[in-house]
């Protein structure tokens, strides 16, 4: 398998405080790791680095080959390239469903009105939502609303899915759905990094567990290694936290 | 009671005058929609601007913004009308009226556009942004359809009490409703004729009014 994110001595600091420490991951063609860590660890920070949603303060970021830390790349074109799903889910108020998700089918793959909303409606129906493609953001559950995010960041056939807590804000019973979603996403050969604090959905779909602590990566491995069996007693210490 | 309605509604008095005051309240309601119009766009237009964050263009709006919400309405209106023919441009009372007022709105209005575009949350943005949107892209389509959504009930009450200032278009001889009703009320010696004014004032106003409420319920976010 290639490599499709690679990301080298990242740093990235807010005034003084530095956040990220030097990270190096490299993420294979269709794998998902999956990113978990304290708050503050940084895990956050360092996704949103790799769409440069954060301008790390050096290091280099190489997505499906292109340099996006290069100062003269073109962002708008790389960005096409990695959907993102958010914590705050960030549904467009004023807009349906389908226009949520059809909106930068248009406006950046310059796709027809109609055809635009035909791929729209697609990718509602493969989240379960082919009934409420008409409702606005406000009408939808949470967890609806958030598969409408994962819908509207497929539909632009990116080459790599970014997961930042895409669970974190939802009531624990709307939880389940949307993990069926990345479930699914996955199982269609998506390559995934997924910042989460569900531990037992770490170990379902991750390939590979990345664990951060205080702006470096700890350590890597099999669900199993870190999960199950940690070396680290930093990682012991926080997954007996969370039991 | 009789003497209320002698002085304040005393219609055989002032029916012969209904034209001219007609006449005043028509120039009074093409004022106020001009400067509505063009307040709005222009305040809009100059929100839009200082979104893209060019520094001297900002500082320069922000002094803009603070001098014509600062002045008072009637010092504008007649430095359009007195001092603009020094820099060769003549203009007559009413378009100077409504030049003088559109400024005052436009900075105002743009201060509550700016307000609306900063209470849309990053998040959006950041949607916006991370689906490969360019910042104007992502500023027209996602950012100021909210934005204008939640300038609404400001901007109406600003424009309301703006477009009233059109009263102040009779300093410098614009034929206006409140001009012409208190001349009338002068000639006659009797107040009905701001009772009239009064009458089509709300007329001007009230549809205004409802219009802008029917506009506050139209872009409420849906629920």
């Amino acid at each position: 398998m290639s490599d499709i994110v690679t990301i080298e001595s990242l740093r990235k600091s807010f005034g003084q405080h530095e956040i990220l420490k030097g990270i190096d991951l490299t993420v294979r063609r269709g794998e998902v790791v999956v990113v978990i860590g304290g708050s503050g660890s940084g895990k956050s920070t360092c996704l949103r680095c790799i769409n440069r949603l954060e301008e790390p303060t050096s290091g280099k970021i190489t997505v499906a080959g292109t340099d996006v830390t290069d100062r003269k790349v073109d962002l708008n074109r790389v960005r096409q390239n990695i959907g993102m799903v958010f914590q705050g889910i960030n549904l467009y108020p004023h807009m349906s469903a389908l226009d949520n998700v059809a909106l930068a089918l248009r406006k950046v793959k310059k796709l027809g009105r109609r055809e635009a909303q035909e791929r729209g409606r697609m990718h509602l129906a493969q989240v379960g939502l082919a009934e409420r493609v008409n409702h606005y953001p406000g009408q939808l559950s949470g967890g609806q609303q958030q598969r409408v995010g994962i819908a509207r960041a497929l539909a632009l056939e990116p080459q790599v899915m970014l997961f930042d807590e895409p669970t974190s804000g939802l009531d624990p019973e709307l939880v389940g759905e949307v993990q069926n979603v990345m479930v699914k996403t996955r199982d269609a050969g998506m390559t995934m990094v997924i910042v989460t604090h569900e531990m037992q959905f770490a170990r379902e779909v991750g390939d590979r567990i990345v664990f951060m602590d205080q702006g470096v990566i700890l350590d890597s491995g099999t669900p199993d290694e870190i999960l199950v069996r940690p070396r680290h007693k930093r990682i012991q210490d926080f997954l007996s936290r969370l039991n | 009671m009789d003497q209320i309605l002698y002085y304040f509604f005393n219609w055989p008095l002032i029916s012969p005058y209904l034209p001219e005051i007609l006449q005043g309240f028509l120039v009074t309601l093409e004022m106020a929609v001009l400067t509505v119009v063009a307040g709005t766009v222009l305040g809009l237009l100059l929100a839009v601007v200082r979104a893209y964050g060019i520094r001297p263009l900002n500082w320069l709006l922000v002094v803009y913004v603070d001098i014509f919400r600062a002045l008072p309405q009637l010092v504008i209106i007649v430095l359009a009308f007195f001092a603009l023919p020094a820099f060769g441009i003549v203009i007559d009372p009413m378009p100077a009226t409504v030049l003088a007022l559109s400024l005052v709105l436009s900075a105002f209005a743009e201060e509550i556009f700016w307000a609306g575009i900063a209470a849309v949350p990053r998040g959006q943005w950041e949607a916006g942004r991370s689906s490969g949107l360019t910042f104007t892209q992502t500023l027209f389509w996602i950012v100021l359809p909210q934005t204008v959504r939640i300038s609404i009930p400001p901007l109406t009450n600003r424009a309301l009490g703006i477009t009233k200032g059109t009263t102040l278009g009779s300093i410098i001889a614009v034929p206006e409703l409140l001009n012409v009703s208190s001349n009338i009320q002068s000639n006659i010696a009797n107040p009905t004729a701001l009772t009239a004014g009064a009458v089509l004032f709300c007329l001007v106003f009230f549809p205004f009014v409802y219009l802008t409420r029917a506009l506050e319920r139209r872009y409420a976010p849906k629920r």
